[in-house]
């Protein structure tokens, strides 16, 4: 049993002289602080807290404030009355230890009962996992985090680093409905693997996190439906002590914890863009939830070494039910992670690298609005530079607060500023830049598509004044696929392009006037247009699979 | 029990077993074997869980028996090791919270519980409780750390504290006596 010689090799460490079995030594473990009756021989009964017991030949117990509850025929020292402090039975006088109440760690009993388990586990674990594969799973994770980025739709996501083939069709996506997303991931990362070595201070952290997701997948396999419920804070609070450990005694390796932030950055991305594709759909989108809370939890060991990930995500699947409860913690669970960065500096510090890449992928589509923004106000500039870090905090913050708040910012500058140009180009770019991070990480969260939705509405309503329009065509597009990528999905791409001109076109016919001085900035506007919608192609092909009917009333109705 | 004679490891086989034990001091109950200590020669055993627990798992009865105090057992049945070795973990932490958070629970109770005084005298204490702060002096109800109340413990042996405070406890005490009274005449 090698579960046996795991409980004796943490007997030998704590009570290598003790010549008790380990059950036994266990048992009384397990009845420490714990109100007992001991029944001594001349028949009497004492009542008290279990305190300790001699375990070196004798089987001698002591309590604490023990009390005589049944008197015996000897002649005892101890009266009935009194309480005794320290009650000391030696061995030779006793008899019997009942405990009530006790919940030993028996083969029914799922949980544990205490969570310094962890350390042990850790090591067997450590042992286990191979560790090549967990930097993999990491290494992984960074590039992914591109991928998020680049494209916009979380079905790309999937796609391009699961099979890295590009954005592909319906059937795809109804695939990965049925099947655990991570059971693709985990077979590209195995590929990719190969490719990533890294230092071997990261692979020992990693697989220590990486224990993070194997008691996190054995405490889960272990609950049934029923117990699911509890699943997420339980385990949440495992990882959060094991999180906070593992990161103290790494800290100082920057490379290591920088990897770590972006991957848990990158499942935040990843997990979220599933949700929010999940969501759209409807019935999918309970699992999703399940699914994502569950992830989430364990974010930190995101990766998923292959094997427990496909149980948990097996498992959520199994349970469709409650995805209300579950979906509430997530949504602390992200928060749980920005703290997480905050404790881990170098998280911190490697953050705007992070972000980096991200302004560069997003810069090259973007850069027809910078080139134009500069033309119509300096003001645009700055507007522009406040996306960048508003992107920064995104990328680096999953929390959905922040990235509301931001964007009703971005609205209200529309709205307030009196230049004309400059306010809608502020929009635009906050679209575009925002987008790529929004898909991957902040729309996914129903909580901020609302929230999304309400600030580009008014924004529209502006619009029908000026130029607006064409920001608010843009935008609403964009919210549409964000917020509600199945809608926009069953359009085709060409809808899109030409959805902007016709707009233009429906503006210059009610505000004939506005348009002489606009034209200028129109035909920037078309341009700005355009470059926006090829960005977005890559995007919405991806979103398209997820065909759900009606988005064209809607549009119609904002049209007409 | 020949297996146990002829098997290599007594303790191992003998590992949940269903027994029904009587013991020289006249108790007699069933359980189940969790391990038998040889050098110290106690039996564990676990019961039955009596009711459902509200934890996640059964909490059951655990007996620690020396087994020389072993009277006769009748051999019930037979299960698989009810300890779950993979879960054979403890946080020492934890248990000594709950020692200490047990103890002043302990400490607590006793203080409540007055020293040779009566069970009436203990049961006015207990209503006085419920609403006044209140602590035994030796065989004295000290009521908000100011009046206190001697034995015979009616309104009129109140003595002490601000002339408020001395009516609110004479007050409480008169009412609570009704009630005990009313309670035990109604319960006869």
């Amino acid at each position: 049993m090698g579960c046996r010689n795991r409980a004796e090799s943490f007997e030998e460490d704590h009570s290598g002289a003790s010549s008790l079995s380990e059950a036994l030594l266990l048992t009384t473990m397990c009845i420490i602080g714990l109100p007992v009756d001991v029944h001594v021989k001349d028949g009497s009964v004492y009542s008290g807290i279990f305190h300790t017991a001699s375990v070196d030949s004798d089987y001698g117990i002591v309590l604490k404030k023990a009390r005589m509850t049944k008197k015996g025929k000897g002649k005892t020292n101890v009266g009935k009355e009194d309480l005794v402090d320290t009650l000391v039975v030696l061995s030779c006088d006793l008899v019997q230890v009942v405990a009530k109440e006790v919940m030993l760690p028996t083969k029914s009993f799922g949980g544990n009962i205490t969570s310094d388990d962890g350390e042990t586990v850790m090591h067997d674990i450590c042992s286990r996992e191979s560790p090549t594969c967990e930097v993999e799973n990491h290494m992984k994770s960074l590039t992914d985090v591109k991928h998020v980025n680049q494209s916009r739709t979380p079905v790309q996501n999937e796609n391009g680093f699961t099979h890295c083939l590009p954005p592909s069709t319906a059937a795809i996506d109804f695939e990965r409905n049925k099947l655990p997303v991570n059971q693709m991931r985990t077979s590209t990362e195995v590929d990719c693997g190969k490719t990533d070595k890294t230092n071997i201070g990261e692979i020992e952290a990693y697989s220590g996190s990486s224990i993070n997701c194997r008691q996190a997948g054995d405490d889960n396999s272990k609950r049934n439906a029923g117990d699911f419920r509890e699943k997420p804070e339980f385990v949440k609070g495992k990882l959060d002590e094991k999180n906070q450990v593992i990161k103290s005694t790494h800290e100082t390796n920057t490379h290591l914890a920088q990897v770590e932030a972006v991957e848990n950055r990158s499942y935040m991305a990843s997990n979220a863009s599933d949700n929010g594709f999940y969501r759209t759909n409807g019935n999918a989108s309970v699992k999703a939830d399940d699914r994502c809370s569950e992830r989430s939890t364990i974010t930190n060991s995101a990766p998923m070494s292959s094997a427990q990930g496909i149980d948990l995500i097996l498992e959520s699947h199994n349970m469709p039910e409650k995805s209300v409860e579950i979906s509430a913690p997530k949504g602390t669970d992200s928060t749980r992670n920005t703290k997480e960065f905050k404790l881990n500096p170098a998280a911190k510090i490697f953050s705007p690298s992070f972000v980096n890449p991200i302004s560069t992928t997003a810069s090259m589509p973007i850069s027809a609005n910078m080139v134009y923004v500069p033309n119509s106000s300096p003001v645009v500039h700055a507007a522009a530079v406040q996306p960048e870090t508003g992107l920064s905090t995104f990328a680096s913050l999953p929390s959905m607060p922040v990235k509301v708040a931001q964007y009703s910012n971005l609205t209200v500058g529309n709205g307030g500023s009196g230049s004309q140009f400059s306010p809608p180009i502020v929009g635009q770019l906050a679209h575009n830049r925002a987008q790529p991070l929004r898909y991957g990480a902040h729309y996914p969260p129903v909580l901020s598509e609302h929230a999304y939705l309400q600030p580009s509405s008014p924004a529209v309503m502006v619009g029908r004044s000026g130029q607006l329009v064409y920001v608010h065509s843009v935008s609403h597009d964009l919210v549409h696929g964000g917020t509600a990528i199945s809608s926009i999905s069953a359009r085709p791409m060409l809808n899109h392009v030409q959805y902007p001109k016709q707009q233009g076109a429906s503006v210059g016919q009610p505000i004939p006037i506005c348009v002489p001085p606009p034209i200028l900035t129109n035909a920037p506007q078309p341009f700005a247009l355009q470059s926006h919608i090829p960005l977005l192609q890559p995007g919405f092909p991806v979103t398209r699979p997820v065909s759900v009917p009606g988005p064209n009333g809607y549009y119609g109705a904002k049209f007409s | 029990m020949a297996t146990v004679d002829g098997g290599g490891n007594p303790e191992e086989l003998a590992v949940g077993c269903m027994l029904s034990i009587r013991t020289t001091l006249g108790d007699e109950f069933e359980g189940q074997v969790v391990t038998f200590d040889r050098p110290s020669n106690i039996l564990v055993l676990q019961e039955a869980p009596s009711k459902p627990g509200p934890g996640p798992g059964p909490r059951r009865n655990i007996r620690l028996l020396k087994a020389n105090y072993i009277k006769d057992f009748t051999f019930l049945g037979h299960a698989e090791d009810p300890l779950d070795p993979t879960n054979c973990f403890l946080d020492l932490a934890a248990l000594q919270a709950r020692e200490d958070l047990a103890i002043r629970q302990a400490e607590a109770d006793a203080e409540r519980i007055g020293v040779g005084v009566t069970s009436e005298a203990q049961s006015i204490f207990d209503a006085l409780s419920k609403t006044l702060p209140v602590r035994w002096d030796k065989t004295v109800i000290v009521v908000m750390n100011e009046v206190r109340v001697s034995s015979p413990y009616h309104p009129d042996s109140v003595v002490g504290g601000t002339p408020a405070a001395n009516e609110r406890v004479k007050k409480v005490l008169d009412f609570e006596r009704k009630r005990l009274q009313l309670r035990s005449s109604s319960g006869q």
